[in-house]
């Protein structure tokens, strides 16, 4: 997956529906990979893909769910302990952290640490927000929304307009003397 | 043995068909590097005639005991090339990966991963090579010294 640091800005075409899915997947990482796992490769809109055999497409999701009453986000975290994550609003972002020390998988040791950010609506206030951690290691974050309008705060800024410098025009007029001379 | 058969010319790319027409394709049915598009070990290809047989009874996973190389597999799709750093240290393999905060479709994201690997007997430091292939599989390979084991 590319990262992206230009959004794509338009929220009523279809591109903006795409690019802003409501489900991504394959968000675990470190992952180790046996080589017998890997399939042949095939051709998946226009770039080879090597399918692999045990690939568990429901996990590593994170999932924003958004109606008109609350604000809610899924997120696998089912690497980390309870006790080794962290969720927390920072103004209207919400943040989730995780961070584990060396254990033991089937490939080998690893730590992992992650930090995920994601923005709340504007009618969600983030005192409100609530995270369970279920039992196969889903997070589950929800705030409610009050559905009331932000009204935006418009003002109109006075253009104040600048007067021709006098002197300018005389100076040019000397400058032309000169190079005449 | 039962005759390989080049089901369909997907599976099988084009680039590879010369190959294919020289070698055995019941030897390099499970041979990593062929899967590795368009990865620049082609040239190795020749060389690695049999080094797949002895990989029917491993069970262990990520890491193939062969008789000459010792290879890690490990899914870095969420990173680049620059954000990974390979080190070895006292018969251990260190891959380190980490990136900063990135906008992804949900927000912004920030990753960071060590894995450790215990490197068996007789494995040289000085032979690693590793490829990042298209589709975010890091390959680390490193040769085993000839005389061990």
């Amino acid at each position: 997956m590319a990262a992206r640091t230009v959004p794509h800005a338009y929220p009523m075409s279809s591109e903006y529906e795409f690019a802003n899915p409501s489900k991504i997947y394959d968000q675990n990482f470190g992952e180790g990979v046996s080589p017998c796992e890997i399939l042949a490769p095939a051709l998946y809109h226009g770039y080879y893909i090597r399918p692999r055999i045990n690939k568990q497409l429901d996990r590593g999701t994170s999932e924003i769910s958004l109606n008109e009453h609350k604000f809610q986000v899924f997120l696998d975290v089912c690497h980390f302990l309870p006790d080794e994550l962290t969720v927390r609003t920072v103004d209207n972002l919400l943040e989730v952290m995780g961070q584990h020390p060396q254990k033991a998988d089937r490939h080998g040791f690893i730590s992992r640490e992650f930090t995920r950010t994601y923005i709340l609506p504007l009618d969600v206030d983030p005192l409100l927000v609530r995270a369970t951690l279920s039992h196969d290691g889903i997070l589950s974050i929800v705030a409610p929304r009050t559905g009331k309008e932000v009204k935006a705060r418009v003002n109109e800024v006075k253009i104040t307009q600048q007067e021709q410098p006098v002197a300018k025009e005389e100076q040019s007029e000397e400058g032309k003397g000169k190079e005449e001379s | 043995m039962a005759e390989a058969v080049i089901r369909h010319w997907v599976e099988t790319p084009v680039r590879y068909q010369e190959l294919f027409a020289v070698q055995e394709l019941e030897a390099h049915k499970l041979d990593h590097s062929l899967y590795a598009l368009p990865g620049p070990s082609m040239a190795a290809l020749s060389n690695r005639r049999c080094i797949t047989e002895s990989m029917s009874g491993a069970g262990k996973s990520g890491q193939e005991e062969e008789n000459t190389r010792f290879q890690v597999l490990l899914d870095v799709v969420q990173f680049r090339p620059e954000d990974i750093i390979i080190q070895t240290f006292e018969g251990w393999l260190l891959i380190k990966a980490q990136h900063g905060p990135r906008m992804d479709e949900h927000g912004f994201v920030s990753r960071s991963f060590t894995r450790q690997y215990k490197l068996p007997h007789g494995v040289e430091n000085k032979d690693l090579s590793a490829l990042f292939c298209h589709d975010g599989i890091l390959v680390v390979e490193m040769k085993k010294a000839p005389g061990k084991n």
